[in-house]
């Protein structure tokens, strides 16, 4: 059975996530210790420093969301089942930065489908309990993994139909979102999949940092953020970064 | 007190609230234990329960983390898995926390 970790890579007009991915590789090495494979385009492959032992496959991503006049491609996260070359693939954002290895261990669970259903704000403000029209419970979809077998071929085909009827099932779960996220795609797949009465998650939260702290150091254990004139810290704990300005720390 | 200390003692306040509520949450996402392909937490709760039905029973069944029932054939193994799994989450609150009492001498 192999196992291996799925990351999907593309640079942008104004963000060079080359430079995350290779941060982000780095932490998988050293804590996860298990094999890569990167999906994307040759323009971001042409940037990238050597990364060692990991697999590229090579796309031409779909054009993604814009906020605030910016960029980012993140709308092929449905084509993880098709792209992995593993049995048990861990799909993680490279946004998130593994300082542990608790990640590792969802690799010996004998769950075909797990997702994290919880954010926790590092700085305190409870920034990420907005989501209460949404008649359905939502996922970060920021992590998951997934074995291949049927039943989630099904959800990964489930996640391509309502990716493709997006405003229909946005309007019929009160998502009320208006970017398409990989997030509320992946909520609403599972629930119609599930019969609409619940699924297994992770059980643990997601810590994550909102895009207003703005990370001043990073090293191999941890990483270190400012907001307004605070200045925090977290070490050994896993980290999903909002703010892209990471790419230059 | 002047204003300057105040606002000192405050960010200082605020500063260690939320390093100790992040180290927490550190330790609460450290105690997730995958055994015999389920996932369980390495709780007070559910070490207390272990050891209290290795006690009376050779095998027992116990829910996991997303409430489907395990049987546990080796209780001192799987006992043995979560208190070091609880002790070494704990170990690192407990140096961080330390770290909060200084700052605040």
């Amino acid at each position: 059975m192999t196992r291996g970790v799925l990351l999907f890579c593309f640079d942008t007009e104004h963000t060079r996530y080359h430079k995350i991915l290779e941060r982000c590789v780095g932490l998988i090495k050293k804590n996860l210790k298990s094999q890569i494979t990167v999906v994307t385009n040759f323009e971001t492959y042409e940037k990238l420093k050597p990364l060692g032992s990991v697999n590229y496959k090579f796309i031409e991503p779909e054009l993604g969301n814009t906020l605030n006049g910016r960029t980012w491609n993140n709308v092929d996260r449905h084509m993880a089942y098709e792209l992995s070359p593993y049995d048990t693939t861990l799909v993680m954002d490279i946004d998130y930065f593994c300082f542990s290895d608790n990640l590792a261990q969802l690799f010996d669970t004998d769950y075909d489908f797990l997702v994290p259903d919880q954010a926790y704000d590092l700085s305190g403000r409870n920034s990420f309990d907005l989501r209460r029209w949404s008649m359905i419970p939502m996922v970060w979809a920021t992590v998951l993994v997934f074995k291949k077998n049927q039943r989630v071929r099904k959800i990964f085909d489930t996640v391509k139909y309502i990716k493709k009827n997006y405003s229909y099932f946005n309007e019929m779960y009160r998502v009320y979102a208006r970017n398409l996220r990989n997030d509320y795609l992946f909520a609403m797949a599972l629930q119609q999949i599930n019969g609409f009465v619940g699924y297994p998650k992770m059980p643990f939260t997601l810590a994550t940092l909102p895009p207003d702290c703005e990370v001043i150091k990073v090293t191999d254990e941890g990483l270190a953020w400012r907001l307004k004139d605070q200045i925090s810290y977290v070490e050994g704990q896993d980290v999903h970064v909002l703010n892209k300005e990471v790419a230059n720390v | 007190m002047d204003i300057r200390e105040l606002k000192r003692q405050s960010d200082l306040s605020y500063n260690v609230a939320v390093a100790k509520r992040n180290a927490l949450e550190k330790a609460h996402s450290r105690q997730v234990v995958a055994y015999k392909g389920h996932l369980f937490r390495a709780d007070p709760e559910t070490i207390c329960l272990v050891r209290t039905l290795m006690s009376t029973n050779g095998s027992f069944f116990l829910l996991d983390a997303n409430e489907n029932p395990v049987e546990i054939k080796d209780a001192d193994d799987f006992l043995n898995k979560l208190i070091a799994r609880n002790q070494e989450a704990l170990n690192a609150y407990h140096q961080m926390y330390e770290t909060f009492t200084r700052k605040g001498d």
